[in-house]
């Protein structure tokens, strides 16, 4: 008995320890994020301060301004926003329709042997890295824009736009979307659909009126993914995107000017306030990411109510 | 509901269709491309922090903040001859040790100039930069040995026949006129007879400097004791940064700072204490895609496409 006793208590002191222990662990990651936010908000808002060494930048031109030139200390991210917003939400528009269709094929329709292989195609997609979708994309998909163009008769700066950030944005996020929708999907309640069949519903009517609808609010979130992905990709986009000096761009032929590609372009040589600069404009994207998330996370709240 | 389906099948289809005849074209035709739609110019330039921007800027004459709204910005030399080597409408200016070739792009002649080591050096290509050194100010060094390998160093890239022509088969131009052979300048430097290999000489800055550099370091190395290297090569900017600069006692700190430009006023290499010079020069040369027929290119053509008002490749004289 005191042999038991004494175990039953060394066990506890036991598990107390990895409970700090875990909990330490906890901290420190969660406790990265306030030091990145810390620093780049530090970092970013000096430019607008009254005393910044540099001269003082009007935070309203900032966040106004439609030119961006270093070599004149022009920086307005205005243009820069909106050209983001387009190019990100866009390239939603082309991805979501087939990654949910997809994701239903694989779940739903594909025999099992063609789903599994379909699976871990997507798996494969996601784990790709981007400046290898860059290079495919300066390669492939800037030569593809260039000849499109040249068929409506535009001229193009050698097929570096952004239909061409689109394109590339909307294959890069698709296996992020599809993975989560083939979650949201396959947690379904298979006994709704099962219901819908028993009702006479045909396989396909239970598929588009049941299963996605169920699926939605999962669907929604991989959506909400997704779009954080295209508003940080920087390498691949910046490959592709040819760095316009005023905007926005709404042409699709047009070069365009992304937040990500313009805090990487000469990252590595600049000094001074076209350094801050940067960490500025990683502020505004962090500020864009958040509430457009915030924004998405209202609709899908408003979405998901509806029956 | 089948309709939407049978729509979005064929949707899905057609994407898939233009995304295949896309990606098959990727051969050599695609390159030299089809015709142009007119003969309207497209100007690729450099980020403004560039090394080489500065240099093309400097040389054509464009003042700051001059350029067309209507540029593109790509990130390096290489980009540059990528996309010029895409687009027949491109012009571009790249590192005269950029492939041209290979990528697609023809280099143009400056002012009836073509760009070699022999017109760089006596000064009739006009497009060219310095490649400079600056290293830590005096008696600001780990050691009096380390001091004294780093001036041996800068001696064997600046002054010896072996140091030079090194950097040379880099890439780098190279003026012989004064160099000595490097015997006569060791004898000088009696730290080099000791086993050096518990010192590392530390670089940074410029990465454009990187290949000659890393080439002057490797052949340094036996001629030195063995002394180890570190390079760190992030940009013309850091060059000075790190050596007698802010980031002097930094954990970036180095022995010997590049850049591949003059130094600014601002940063303030002005020789009080911290030795600095020049070791080699660089070339830019504006480019075109090959199938662009023009040959030869004027300072205030580059100037007058590159502030905008020359729109197209017809106007050029």
């Amino acid at each position: 008995m005191i042999a038991d006793k004494k175990y039953i208590k060394r066990s506890k002191s036991f598990d107390r320890f990895f409970e700090y222990f875990f909990m330490a662990m906890a901290m420190l990651s969660a406790s990265f994020i306030v030091i990145i936010v810390l620093f780049v908000f530090t970092k970013g808002i000096s430019p607008f301060m009254k005393n910044y060494e540099y001269g003082q930048v009007n935070l309203f031109e900032f966040l106004t301004g439609n030119v961006y030139r270093q070599d004149m200390q022009i920086y307005g991210v205005g243009f820069i926003i909106i050209n983001t917003l387009i190019s990100s939400f866009l390239s939603l528009l082309i991805s979501f329709p087939i990654s949910v269709l997809t994701a239903l094929f694989i779940t739903k329709i594909a025999p099992k042997q063609l789903s599994g292989i379909m699976q871990s195609v997507i798996e494969l997609l996601a784990s790709v890295p981007s400046i290898v979708y860059g290079v495919f994309g300066s390669g492939v998909i800037t030569v593809f824009v260039m000849k499109l163009s040249n068929l409506f008769g535009v001229t193009t700066f050698g097929g570096s736009s952004l239909l061409s950030v689109v394109l590339l944005l909307s294959i890069m996020i698709f296996p992020t979307l599809t993975s989560m929708s083939i979650t949201a999907i396959k947690a379904v309640d298979i006994d709704l659909e099962k219901a819908s069949l028993a009702l006479g519903a045909t396989k396909m009517q239970t598929n588009f009126n049941i299963v996605l609808k169920a699926a939605k609010s999962g669907i929604f979130a991989g959506a909400i993914l997704g779009l954080g992905r295209a508003f940080g990709e920087a390498t691949a986009v910046a490959m592709v995107a040819g760095n316009k000096l005023f905007g926005p761009t709404f042409n699709p032929f047009d070069i365009t000017r992304t937040l990500t590609s313009t805090m990487l372009a000469g990252l590595k040589e600049t000094t001074g306030l076209d350094y801050d600069i940067r960490f500025s404009i990683g502020l505004v994207l962090i500020v864009v990411i958040f509430t457009s998330n915030a924004l998405l996370n209202y609709a899908k709240k408003k979405v998901g109510n509806m029956s | 509901m089948k309709k939407i389906v049978k729509l979005f099948i064929m949707a899905m289809m057609m994407i898939s269709v233009v995304a295949c005849s896309g990606g098959n074209n990727l051969s050599e035709e695609v390159k030299n491309t089809d015709n142009p739609v007119s003969s309207v110019i497209n100007v690729y330039t450099r980020d403004a922090s560039s090394g080489t921007r500065e240099a093309f800027e400097k040389a054509i004459g464009l003042e700051e903040g001059s350029l067309t709204d209507k540029a593109s910005e790509v990130s390096s030399n290489g980009d540059m001859a990528t996309k010029v080597g895409l687009d027949v409408n491109g012009i571009g200016y790249a590192s005269m040790t950029t492939q041209f070739e290979a990528n697609g792009v023809k280099p143009l002649k400056f002012e009836g100039v073509e760009a070699s080591i022999e017109t760089v050096l006596d000064g009739s290509y006009k497009m060219q930069r310095p490649f400079n050194y600056v290293t830590r100010a005096a008696h600001d060094y780990i050691s009096t040995d380390m001091e004294e390998l780093v001036s041996a160093f800068i001696a064997y890239i600046t002054e010896s026949v072996e140091g030079l022509s090194v950097i040379e088969g880099a890439g780098g131009i190279v003026d012989y006129t004064n160099a000595k052979p490097w015997e006569d300048i060791a004898v000088n430097y009696p730290v080099l007879n000791q086993d050096n290999s518990g010192l590392t000489i530390r670089t940074g800055g410029s990465t454009s400097v990187e290949k000659c550099i890393k080439a002057a370091l490797e052949a340094f190395k036996p001629l030195a004791g063995n002394v180890n290297f570190a390079m760190n090569q992030t940009g013309s900017g850091d060059g000075p940064k790190r050596t007698i600069g802010e980031e002097k006692d930094g954990a970036n700190a180095v022995e010997i700072g590049f850049a591949s430009r003059d130094f600014k006023d601002s940063e303030g290499v002005d020789g009080s204490n911290a030795a600095y010079g020049s070791f080699c020069k660089d070339a830019v040369v504006a480019i075109v895609n090959v199938n662009n027929p023009i040959e030869n290119i004027s300072a205030d053509s580059l100037k007058a496409i590159y502030n905008g008002t020359l729109t197209s490749f017809e106007d050029i004289k």
